[in-house]
This record gives structure tokens, sequence and C-alpha cells, in this order.
């Protein structure tokens, strides 16, 4: 009897120690961390005849350069971080009128921006919090921005909801990044209206509060819906923006708008697969400002692949807004109104885009480590009712970086074994 | 804008959002190849990042799920 317990217990020692030999044998691939990176270029340039720098009359000649990144990393299934960062580079001959004859430092003028942010999901929940902050600086402004949202999908993954609420805290004198002064100055007024101190605040806050529901339909469609509202605080004027008053050609004064503004946009989107190889991407926005600009915006984008990896895109955008009510033409303003503009970008019109989005996403990898995503390519015509017309390119190209590491069998199988 | 029309804009997307809603299916796992295309999702996508940031500068509107709204730039 007492053999055949030390047979039994020598048996099982045996098959023990061969399993565990199997275990350690084995290899698996587990993959420790993932990182996205997107590389954006965008080029801008415009020409149009109403500049409100010269009191909506001159030309809108401008070109803007935009390099950016953005790196996100994926620690695990629960954080992430993301870091946004670029530079715009604005080269306008209007800005030039700013000082008439001298060529002023803005004719060149670039923005700098960065902005990381923190993304993580609450436990037990497929509920996602991120937090981001950051820094703008322009010649003529310091922005810092301040952001948290929410966002939440239904056990199902048929809905999904996200609220976020971002802050801007902004200052608009100049002469901070200026090589002849270093330090904010003050606001930059047009070169024969600087005798006058014409705003004593330089500041502009912007809080805006925004939701978006997202509800599959069917295993084709899906819907979204955007409401926001947004409430701004400060000089909401543009200080080097020139008004020309009625009856004498050399009554000038500088844009004057009130110091609050509601803005309420309100959008849908429902986005539908026809067939197996194209989709039609539908958006409608309708938008009121306490100003008295009402627009509304429709556009259409169809993709269609052409095979797995290319696919091209036609874009078409229709826009039409009302005036504000404190838009006047170039020397169609009254002395005795309070409030004053002349910029174009405020008047009525319509406007619309033609553009065409070339989409190249093989998925292939490049070496062990980085994946070659996709490669876009978009090129847009747009026109607006008052003359303006603009050409925008924009390239982007999205890589992905993955860290792996080789972990024994019986530490991947073995429930007990993880650490978190 | 009259106070009438744009009553009739929000009746009008209201009704249309609940009959759309109305008419939603449950959608099986197995079902969501066609959604979770990439160009399928909602919002705007990487590369409309610039042209929205291009509308803020020169349209008097801005906003409604393009991203920024307003701040932090020279835009209206």
């Amino acid at each position: 009897m007492k053999n055949k317990y030390l047979t039994l217990a020598l048996l099982t020692a045996m098959l023990q120690t061969h399993g565990q030999q199997r275990q350690d044998s084995i290899y698996k691939k587990e993959r420790i961390s993932r990182t996205d990176i997107q590389v954006l270029f965008g080029y801008y340039t415009q020409n149009g005849d109403h500049s409100a720098i010269t009191g909506g009359k001159g030309t809108e000649k401008l070109h803007i350069y935009s390099p950016e990144f953005t790196i996100t990393h994926h620690l695990d299934s629960t954080h992430s971080w993301s870091l946004n960062a670029g530079v715009d580079v604005i080269s306008s001959a209007s800005l030039d009128n700013i000082d008439f004859i001298v060529s002023s430092a803005s004719k060149l003028s670039a923005r700098t921006h960065i902005s990381p942010s923190w993304s993580f999901k609450l436990k037990r929940s497929d509920t996602r919090i991120t937090v981001g902050t950051g820094i703008s600086v322009e010649s003529a402004y310091l922005s810092f921005p301040a952001g948290v949202s929410i966002n939440h999908v239904a056990p199902s993954g048929s809905r999904e909801w996200s609220a976020g609420l971002q802050c801007y805290f902004d200052d608009l004198r100049y002469g901070r990044i200026s090589a002849e002064y270093g330090y904010p100055v003050g606001l930059v007024y047009p070169a024969e209206l600087r005798d006058t101190s014409w705003f004593s605040n330089f500041r502009r806050n912007s809080y805006n509060l925004s939701f978006a529901y997202y509800q599959v339909i069917n295993p084709r469609m899906q819907l979204a819906l955007f409401p926001e509202l947004v409430y701004q605080k400060g000089l909401l004027s543009t200080s080097y923006h020139r008004v020309y008053f009625l009856g004498d050609r050399f009554k000038e004064r500088v844009e004057k708008l009130p110091g609050e503004r509601w803005k309420f946009p309100l959008a849908a989107q429902l986005n539908i697969f026809v067939g197996t190889r194209t989709i039609i991407r539908s958006y409608y926005r309708w938008y009121h400002d306490d100003l008295g600009i009402t627009a509304h915006t429709l556009q259409f984008e169809v993709p269609v692949k052409i095979n797995p990896a290319l696919s091209l895109a036609p874009l078409v955008r229709l826009y039409t807004q009302t005036a504000a009510r404190y838009f006047a033409p170039y020397r169609e303003h009254n002395l005795d109104e309070k409030y004053y503009t002349s910029d174009y970008d405020l008047s009525h019109f319509s406007s619309y885009k033609a553009g065409l989005t070339l989409r190249y996403a093989p998925q292939r990898p490049m070496s062990p480590r980085y994946t070659f995503n996709a490669l876009s390519f978009r090129y847009a015509w747009y026109r607006r009712s008052d003359g303006l017309t603009a050409h925008i390119l924009t390239l982007l190209l999205e890589l992905q970086h993955t860290r792996t590491r080789k972990l024994h069998q019986a530490f991947s199988s073995d429930p007990l074994n993880h650490s978190d | 804008m009259h106070t009438t029309d744009r009553q009739l804009t929000l009746a009008v997307l209201l009704l249309t959002t609940i009959c759309i809603l109305y008419g939603c299916t449950e959608v099986k796992p197995y079902q969501r190849a066609y959604l979770n295309d990439a160009a399928m999702r909602p919002g705007k996508t990487d590369i409309d990042k610039f042209d929205n940031s291009v509308h803020t500068y020169r349209e008097g509107a801005s906003g409604g799920g393009n991203g920024k709204t307003s701040g932090g730039c020279g835009c209206n």
C-alpha cells in the first residue's frame, strides 16, 4: 500500500515537472505599448479685396504654412497621453498695412502652439476622461487653453456620448516675442491711430461647452448630434482693424464690437455605407450668435474605395451666413453708432468649397516596430460670394510604433501571475 | 433670421432625428464590419483639422463637432 502511494506521488511529480518544462519552453509576444504618430502639413492661400485692416477695402492676399505633429502614446488599455505641437507661418500683405508705409514685423508672423493631454479610463466602466492644457503664442497674442472631457460608450456599443469644457485665456498684447521689446507692450493699433488708447482691456476669455451623441442606426448607418454653447468675454474687437465713416474720408476709428458674445452651433452628421465600396458622409450645421449671425453649413463627402488600401473622396461644402448687426462696408458706418466693423468675415455672404481627398492606407509594417498606416492628401478650392478665393492643401502621414516583449506562456496564461 | 424660421429649422432637425432614432436596430458585434470602417467614424476626420481652422478664420460661424470653436486664434 505504501509503495502504491509512493509510485503515485512520483508519477504526479514527474508529470508536473514535465508540464512545467513545456510551459517554460513556450514564449508569447505581448504588446506592451502603442504610439500613434501623425504628421500634418497644411498650406492655405487666399486673395480678395475686402481687408478689414484697411477698413473693408484692400488686398487680402495671405499665405499660411502649417506643419504640426501629434503623438498619442497608449501606455496600456487604460491610460494614454497625447502631445500636439506645430507652427503656423503667416505671410500677409494686409498685415503690412497696419503701418502702411513702414513694413511692420507682422508681415511674416508665426504662431507656435503646443498642447499635451492625458486620458484615462475609469475602472470597470466604458467611461474615459481626458484633461488637456497648452500654450499658443504669436506676435500679438498669448493663449492658455485648458479643457476636460468625458466620454462614455454604452455596453452594447450602439450608443456613445461625450461632454467637454474647453477654456481659452488670451492676452492680445504685442511685443512678447519681438526682438525689439521681449515683453508685452500693448495692443497693436493702425499707425495713424496710435495717439489714442482705444481699449483698456487686452484679455479675452472663451468658454466652449460641447456635447456629442453617437447612435448606430443599423449595420450600415450611424448618426451623430453635436450641440455646443460658447461664451466669450473681453476684447472681442481686433485692435488693428480700421473702420471708415460716412462723410469725411479721413474720419476713421478702430473696430469696436461688444465685450461679450454667445454662440450656439447645433450640428448633425449621418454616415451611410452604400454597397461595398462607397460611404456617404453628410453633415449639416445650424449656427446662431448674439451678434446677429445665423449660418447654415451643408457638407457631403463620398469616400469611394478603389481597392482595400486606396480610396478617393470628393467633397462639397455649402455655407451661408447673415451679417452681424454691426457690420457695414467701407465708409458706410455712421459716427453715432455704438459698435462698428467692416470685417467681411462678419458680413452677409455665401461660400462653397469643392475638394478631393486621396487616401492610401496599406497598414504595412516597415520594420518590426513601425507600421505605415496611411498617407492622405487633400486639395480644396474655396470661394466666397464677396469675391474671396482660396486654395487649401493638406498632407497627412500616419505611422504607428509598437513595443512588444517575449513572455513565458505560463505568465500569460495564468491569471494569478498578472501584476495588474 | 426670423424666429419662425429658426423654430422651423429646429423642428425639422428634431423631427428628422426622432424618425431616424425610432428606426434603430440592435447591431451585433459580428455585424459591425461596415461601421468599423475608418471613414464611417463620425465627427471630424484627421485631415479635416486644417480646413476647419481655415473656416473659423474666414467665416462667422464655428463649432458643431469640428473641434475648436473659439479662442486662442484669430478666428471670429
